[in-house]
């Protein structure tokens, strides 16, 4: 086993230069380079032109730009952005945390509802409920997120007509101000029901392991949730009163800001989530069935197992195998952002940044990414592989 | 020791008397308020030696000082950061007077030291700062230097008609001094984005407050400007002035709609349509201006002269041949389906809402297929093939390749509408996008023989109000003298003989003082290039301004204009509520 992981993270170091070559003479073979536009500017004159590709090292050959580049990099360094005259990293590194944001929520909310959701549809199939699911998949598959992203937009702007209420914001990651009065209020509102929730999953929690029995999915989920909202509002609840009514982003405190964060991401995840969870569900479906028709199944049913036990017990733990495989894979993605919704949205995540680096033709900023993207995906394949040697005993690597 | 010098000059520089610029609203203001724009991406850097994009120059202008500019109300050089001015030598020196008292958000004096040091440093070749240009004529340097504590003196290699106008900005040397003097890396590397806003010290109406990437710039009023408004009171107005990133236009439209930005400018047609929607609805309290000018940029079809194909060659350099095509251009129709019905045809080189220079008494080649068709057929393409194609009597086709860069729907539109047209009388148009450095490529490098590939591009130029600074476009060895390149910074192997005109108008229309003669000159430069067309104009964009009632010190609908923009300054911008 452990050959096996030394053999495969040796393969990583070729496989890291091929790709990093190749995505360097993509990005050099296409016209243009972070100059050309100024060509076109017409107080630029010759010599400034020809000076500052001098000054950048554009001019210099191919081979010696890619072997300056290369040396950085395995002294840990990405280079200098073109255009923000910094650090690549200082450039990409904010951006990536802020579309982590997005990807950790959606992925969780996919996961969170695509699999019970497929699970369902599987042992229901057919019926109307099943239908409604599937039609619903197929919506979301096909509607592109960037248009989805505008239609959340202006039913924000109508919510807020409709109402006189920010109930959505308006794009964007956070206020400029943040109304903390406003949050305090909200927050005495919201914190009776959801600690009445949270007590009342506590008891069906604690009924339930009385009884000898593994709490369900449901009451899992349902005491996280309300568990969880009860204590971030007990924040505002604490320290609201004693603040002022307005205040600055900067200056606000640390819930305030996770709370205005969070309240933009909502619409945000939402876009992103539900193509996501379109997919993800039709495949645990399809496994489900594929699973629910095996002989064993048959044979758990023989011998007078519950339906519970022998959908829970022997069929979906066969059946997620491939996402616990998958799980590796989602790794480049935690980086990778959120794609064009971002844009759309106003979302300062990773995708405008490095559209805007690719219209530039901000060399480094793009090998940066694309560095971090490659370590990623050959890690995450390695990950995947190792997991699905431990859930699944019939691989075996030696 | 140093301390107690330094406290004695604070002493002094309020002891001296204060000379503030009076800035002229459009009515009288009140302090206080906040002001919300939208910018559609990040700023690059804050170190103005550095930007090169709208994107950072748009913010370093708010707390950059610059010596002179453009008077909002006449467009005639006015002063900033410089008081007066006095030129000697037949124009070959200018002094400029600075406003003594005028401080930096430091408050240490804003003296001729700064300006000399922040000239000497734009134009150092090694740093290469955008505004290089701005000190170099026809090859030689203008050469800056101190007079005495408050004065500074440039002398011009020749009579230079924007002289007067000095827009580049100028730094705190007691900050840039020294990384300069250590190297030009250390410069290059001072005030960059990771720069905590505090250190940033401004000598303009604002002062950088925060930033967060990808979000928000946020600037607060200045203390220490050196500006007052007409009753002596200080200025700028606003409390507050913040840049939302915004990078999808509609979203940025949404952000109006909802009142979380004060100004917009609506792109098309559509876009006024939903602000004027809600402004009927009650929904928002604002103004919108559709077609209150049109924008500086232009947008035109130009032809290689400098063909492989000699034939080609030799059809795009009869000056028939390109007033055909003029012929051919159904500007109703691109304003209508490209502009959605907002903007106007263009038919000259200088922007229409260049008052100061732009007159509309020009030849106008305007659409009549009958007449192009009549034209080409003096030119010897007088049958058809069976294609249905014209060709001449070698049965050459008419056909030539046109070219724009993709993504940009408003000039693919244009090239449609003009490929449509010329088809329809049997002029081989083959019309494809292409990505826009493969364009300027194709446009600016010609091969060893001083060949290019392309047939006809149709592209366009930003704009401004000084028809000098686009001396590179029509000089005849301009590196953007597009139509017929010379290779290496030569004049072009072959030239026609309007362009030797228009060489020499340039000439003289920047090194001539007299603003009525200037007019002069540019109305005779936009007549040649109107009657020889070598650029076809195709229509200018509306600028339909939008902005919330709750500002004041306004431009009127009458007032508002695409190089101004919606107020006279920023200065006298104020919150109503």
């Amino acid at each position: 086993m452990y050959a096996y992981i030394v053999r495969r993270l040796l393969q990583l170091i070729p496989t890291f230069f091929g790709a990093t070559l190749l995505a360097f003479l993509v990005i050099q073979l296409a016209p243009g380079d972070f100059v050309t536009r100024l060509e076109l500017d017409p107080t630029q004159d010759r010599e400034s032109i020809a000076n500052l590709r001098q000054q950048l090292g554009l001019d210099q050959p191919l081979p010696v730009q890619y072997a300056k580049w290369l040396s950085g990099i395995l002294q840990g360094y990405l280079g200098l952005s073109l255009s923000y005259k910094t650090d690549v990293w200082n450039v990409i590194g904010p951006r990536i945390l802020n579309s982590m944001v997005l990807v950790v929520l959606a992925t969780l909310m996919i996961y969170l509802i695509a699999i019970p959701i497929g699970v369902y549809s599987a042992i229901y199939k057919y019926t109307w409920q099943d239908r409604l699911f599937t039609v619903l998949a197929f919506f979301g598959l096909a509607v592109p997120n960037f248009f989805f992203g505008l239609i959340m937009l202006f039913l924000a702007v109508w919510l807020y007509d409709l109402t006189d209420m920010r109930l959505l914001p308006i794009g964007g990651m956070t206020n400029e101000f943040l109304h903390l009065g406003n949050m305090t209020r909200a927050a005495q509102w919201f914190f009776p029901p959801a600690l009445l929730g949270s007590l009342v999953f506590a008891a069906l929690f604690w009924r339930r392991t009385r009884q000898k029995l593994a709490p369900t999915f449901g009451q899992w989920v349902g005491l996280v949730l309300f568990g969880v909202s009860a204590l971030l509002l007990l924040f505002p609840l604490w320290q609201g009163p004693g603040l002022p009514e307005r205040l600055p982003y900067t200056d606000a405190p640390l819930w305030a800001r996770i709370t205005n964060v969070l309240w933009h991401a909502f619409p945000v995840v939402i876009v992103v989530g539900t193509s996501g969870l379109a997919g993800l569900m039709r495949v645990m479906r399809g496994q489900m069935l594929d699973v629910l028709s095996q002989d064993y199944i048959r044979t758990a049913r023989a011998k007078g197992l519950s339906e519970r036990v022998v959908i829970y017990k022997h069929a979906l733990r066969n059946a997620v195998i491939p996402f616990i495989a998958g799980i590796g894979g989602l790794l480049p993605g935690l980086i990778g952002g959120a794609g064009l919704v971002e844009v759309t949205m106003a979302w300062p995540g990773i995708t405008p940044a490095l559209l805007e680096a690719i219209s530039a033709i901000d060399l480094y900023v793009i090998m940066g990414l694309i560095t971090i993207t490659t370590i990623l995906l050959m890690i995450g394949n390695v990950i995947s592989d190792l997991l699905l040697a431990w859930v699944d005993p019939r691989i075996r690597y030696s | 020791m140093r301390k107690l010098l330094v406290l004695g000059m604070l002493a002094l520089a309020g002891v001296a008397l204060a000379q503030p610029k009076v800035f002229k609203g459009t009515e009288p203001g009140r302090a206080g308020g906040a002001y919300r724009v939208t910018a559609i991406s990040d700023p690059r850097t804050w170190n103005p030696f550095v930007a090169r994009e709208t994107s950072s120059t748009d913010i370093i202008s708010l707390f950059l000082p610059t010596l002179t500019g453009y008077s909002p109300y006449t467009q005639a050089p006015e002063g900033n950061l410089a008081k007066s001015w006095e030129v000697r030598n037949n124009g070959l020196t200018v002094i400029f007077q600075l406003r003594e008292g005028a401080r930096w958000s430091d408050g240490r004096p804003i003296t001729a030291d700064d300006v000399v040091f922040s000239a000497t440093v734009h134009a150092d070749a090694r740093v290469n700062s955008n505004a290089r240009s701005s000190f170099i004529l026809d090859g030689q340097p203008i050469r800056w230097t101190k007079v005495d504590q408050f004065r500074v003196r440039a002398d011009f290699p020749k009579p230079y008609a924007p002289a007067l106008i000095q827009g580049w900005y100028i730094v705190p040397e007691h900050i840039f001094g020294p990384a300069y003097r250590a190297g030009v890396q250390q410069l290059q590397a001072l005030w960059n984005l990771d720069t905590p806003p505090a250190q940033i010290v401004s000598g303009g109406p604002f002062k950088l407050d925060s930033y967060v990437k990808g979000e928000r710039v946020v600037l607060v009023r200045n203390p220490n400007y050196w500006g007052v408004d007409e009753r002596g009171s200080p200025v700028a107005y606003l409390e507050r002035y913040t840049v939302q990133i915004v990078p999808d236009l509609n979203a940025q439209l949404a952000r109006f709609l909802a009142g979380d930005a004060d100004v917009f400018a609506a792109a098309n047609a559509d876009q006024v349509a939903q602000v004027l929607e809600r402004i009927r609805a009650g929904r928002l309290r604002a103004e919108i201006f559709p077609n209150a000018d049109v924008t500086l940029g232009t947008n035109f079809i130009v032809f290689n002269w400098n063909h492989k194909d000699p034939f080609k060659e030799n059809l795009f350099r009869q000056v028939k041949f390109r007033r055909a095509m003029a012929h051919l251009m159904d500007k109703k129709s691109m304003i209508e389906v490209a502009l959605g019905g907002l903007g106007q045809p263009q038919w000259s080189p200088i922007s229409i809402p260049n008052k100061a220079f732009f007159t509309d008494e020009v030849a106008k080649y305007e659409f009549n297929p009958q007449r192009a068709a009549q034209l080409l057929a003096e030119l010897g393409f007088r049958s058809k093939n069976r294609d249905g194609w014209l060709v001449n009597a070698q049965g050459r086709v008419l056909e030539f390749n046109l070219v724009t860069n993709q993504g940009n729907n408003v000039r693919e539109r244009i090239a449609q509408i003009f490929r449509d047209e010329a088809r329809k009388i049997g002029v081989k148009v083959e019309y494809r996008p292409i990505d826009f450095n493969e364009l300027v490529r194709q446009l600016t490098s010609p091969a060893a023989d001083g060949t290019r590939e392309f047939d006809a591009i149709l592209i366009g130029l930003t704009g401004g109000i000084e028809p000098a600074f686009s001396r590179n476009v029509w000089e005849l060895n301009g590196p953007l003298h597009m139509w017929n390149l010379g290779v290496g910074g030569k004049n072009p192997a072959k030239v026609e003989a309007f362009e030797v005109l228009i060489d020499s108008l340039m000439k003289r229309g920047a090194t001539t003082l007299d603003q009525a003669q200037r007019r002069q000159i540019y109305v005779q430069f936009q007549k040649v290039v109107a009657e020889n067309l070598p650029i076809i104009y195709t229509v200018a964009p509306a600028y339909n301004p939008a902005r919330l009632t709750r500002l004041g010190g306004m431009f009127s609908k009458e007032q508002v204009n695409a190089i101004t923009g919606q107020a006279p300054y920023i200065e006298t911008v104020f919150a109503k509520e």
